[in-house]
């Protein structure tokens, strides 16, 4: 049995009490850091993942399952100041400038946390140089946009563009989208990938930064 | 027997009581009173304050339920749509039911390799034309989101090609004050003028706000447009079930009566009398896709309280949604989610109906499932039109006739022969042939009847022109920067 069970099964359950009481007791126990994020936290996650691609689990559920870890992650902050641990990759996410809608990216913003990427989310209606100034401080591994609105759109490539001239766009993967996106139109905008809804994101982010 | 005039019941579908109406009605207020909303548009803001709300932190309004009851008072009771030949075609009042497509779809079917493909303008030129050409569909919408035009001008293109090909009302999406001021140029232009557009107007503006709670500036520019111009407009937000509303059903309809009262108020300040259409869209957003259904039940519920709700308290016409599937192909779930919402929206009273023909939760559009959709609401119309109880419809006289001669019979009767059309629903494309000869006619399916039927109206069915210097004058409009 895996010996970090009782805070996997939280972590399922979505018992943020239970998990977060039992991440603090394998912290004072001197538990392996990496191995506990890895084991107890990541890989739990990834099951509900799959488990959710599968239709088996809805989205309440597994987004209470991704805020019962963010809860046990804050216990683990230190450790990742320190550098005892490391995440999966930074992602910097928001919505393009003139997009107010953020449901979509929030749930994205989700499922790669609890994927084990480290997210900042910059909120909506994001013009294209706080893209370029936010990268250019935090040094993502991926830049995720969203659009739900056509008219939008065409801050993407305004976005992308402007990562180009500020030297940095070979530095990113971006990803992209929303309801009107498509992967032809990601590929004519010169994004690295796209994904049709936030459980692909997940894989997306994974393969794009060679974790599969 | 002779029977005095008796009265038609038609049947009609009731969700709500006086009380579940009040309850949802004071919890919008509420909400308005005491979380208030956000207020992007410095206009309306000014607007708001000045007649007694309150603001925090810049652009958060607390709004007084008065101002709602004095909305309601001026707002009217009955908007008439015009075509654009000047008949009055869709007086929305009363029970009165009008069925039309939607907007915006990424993709459409093509009707040539049935495959899922981008759309393109062109498609919205079938559609308008579709439209023209069927009988119960009402109204155009652009049912799609072009991409082989200039993203800036999408939608005033799009009404362009719906102007040009169909002579209905048009309900029709703008994004800024800007396109909305060349979108009602063009409309103009049709009308002959802006006083006989204002006369009889002929389109309705699509506009949505934020759920939860958040009023956008360029949305609230085309609102207060549209009250200026006295362009009919509805004013649904996206208060959906699960994502930007409670995942039940009260209180998302409580959040998006709340966001649509909004509307209203802003629209009346600006312009008192301006015609208005109530009601938000209340779907639900699934619980594992996380994609809003158009198949849902909950939809039809909402807008059938809704309806109730218009009928008991806010007396203005109700904006609605039917006919469209999460289906990927038309098939017998399309099929059974159209009818679903079509019968029970139509059942309850619903006043402007859009989004016919929409597959993939309004993803894909498909110009088959809008004529499919033609018949079932025809079908409708059947069930709600009831059972008219006279002398002639009972038919005593007939009855002793046939029951007392003998080798009589009911089809070779007069009455019969006088009656059947009226008396009975005549599919066109619903099959009732026999297997015999459904075999010899090509064992087609509902789908592959449609996309003849489709082809037929799309390549037989004259739209009356406009005047050349109209479509010139209506293309510089397009071109103008």
């Amino acid at each position: 049995m895996n010996d970090f069970q009782v805070v996997a099964d939280a972590v399922h359950k979505g018992d943020i009490k239970t998990a977060v009481a039992e991440t603090q007791k394998a912290l004072d126990k001197g538990a392996d850091i990496q191995n506990f994020l890895d084991k107890a936290l990541i890989a739990t996650m990834d099951e509900v993942g799959e488990r959710f691609s599968k239709g088996i689990t809805f989205v309440p559920q597994m987004l209470r399952s991704a805020k019962t870890m963010q809860e046990c992650m804050k216990l683990l902050a230190p450790f990742f100041q320190q550098g005892t641990v490391k995440s999966k990759g930074k992602v910097l996410i928001g919505t393009v400038k003139g997009d107010l809608h953020d449901i979509g990216k929030n749930l994205v913003a989700m499922m790669l946390e609890g994927a084990g990427f480290t997210i900042t989310d910059m909120g909506v209606d994001i013009q294209p140089e706080k893209f370029v100034h936010k990268a250019q401080e935090i040094e993502p591994d991926i830049i995720a946009m969203s659009a739900l609105l056509s008219t939008t759109m065409p801050s993407m490539p305004m976005t992308i563009e402007a990562l180009d001239k500020a030297g940095i766009r070979d530095k990113v993967k971006v990803i992209i989208g929303g309801a009107p996106v498509t992967e032809k139109y990601a590929r004519e905008i010169k994004a690295d990938s796209y994904g049709s809804d936030a459980g692909a994101s997940v894989n997306l982010a994974k393969s794009l930064l060679g974790l599969n | 027997m002779r029977l005095t005039e008796i009265p038609t019941f038609q049947p009609r579908l009731k969700v709500f009581n006086r009380d579940q109406v009040l309850a949802v009605h004071t919890a919008a207020l509420e909400i308005l009173e005491k979380t208030g909303f956000k207020m992007e548009h410095p206009g309306a803001l000014q607007m708001l304050a000045d007649a007694g709300c309150t603001v925090f932190n810049d652009d958060w309004v607390k709004m007084p339920g008065y101002l709602v009851e004095q909305a309601l008072q001026t707002a009217p009771r009955q908007i008439a749509l015009y075509d654009q030949q000047g008949n009055k075609t869709m007086p929305l009042v009363d029970g009165n039911s009008f069925y039309g497509p939607g907007s915006d779809t990424t993709f459409t079917m093509d009707l040539e390799t049935g495959q899922r493909r981008r759309t393109v303008l062109q498609d919205t030129a079938n559609f308008a034309r579709l439209v023209d050409g069927l009988d119960n569909m009402s109204f155009a919408m652009s049912m799609s989101n072009p991409e082989d035009v200039p993203i800036e001008d999408i939608y005033v293109y799009a009404f362009a090609e719906m102007v040009k090909n169909t002579n209905k009302p048009i309900v029709f999406i703008a994004d800024s004050g800007r396109d909305i001021a060349k979108i009602y140029k063009i409309a103009c232009l049709v009308a002959g003028g802006e006083e006989e557009f204002q006369r009889k107007p002929f389109i309705l503006n699509y506009s949505e706000a934020i759920s939860p709670l958040r009023f956008p500036e360029n949305v609230l520019d085309r609102l207060i447009f549209c009250a200026q111009k006295r362009i009919p407009i509805c004013f649904p937000s996206g208060s959906n079930a699960g994502g930007g509303a409670p995942v039940t059903l009260a209180g998302a309809m409580a959040l998006g009566i709340a966001e649509n009262l909004v509307g209203l108020v802003v629209h009346q300040l600006t312009n008192r009398g301006a015609p208005f259409l109530f009601g938000p869209n209340v779907s639900v957003l699934d619980m594992k896709s996380t994609v809003v259904s158009y198949g849902c039940p909950e939809w039809s519920l909402t807008q059938a309280a809704l309806a109730d709700m218009r009928d008991e308290l806010y007396g203005l016409p109700i904006w609605a949604f039917a006919g469209a599937s999460d289906a990927k192909v038309m098939d017998a779930q399309a099929g059974a989610e159209s009818m679903f919402s079509i019968i029970t929206s139509m059942l309850s009273r619903c006043n402007l109906i859009h989004d016919s023909g929409y597959l993939e939760y309004g993803g894909i559009s498909s110009l088959e499932m809008l004529t499919m959709n033609n018949e079932l609401v025809a079908m409708s119309r059947v069930f709600t039109n009831g059972i008219p109880i006279n002398s002639e419809t009972l038919a005593l006289e007939a009855i002793e006739r046939v029951g007392t001669v003998p080798g009589s019979m009911f089809l070779t009767d007069d009455h019969t022969f006088k009656n059947f059309m009226q008396a009975q629903f005549l599919p066109k494309l619903l099959d009732r042939t026999r297997y015999d000869s459904w075999m010899e006619a090509g064992a087609t399916d509902l789908y592959r009847r449609c996309n003849m039927e489709t082809k037929r109206i799309l390549a037989e069915h004259q739209v009356d022109l406009k005047p050349d210097e109209v479509l010139s004058a209506i293309d510089k409009v397009c071109k103008e920067k």
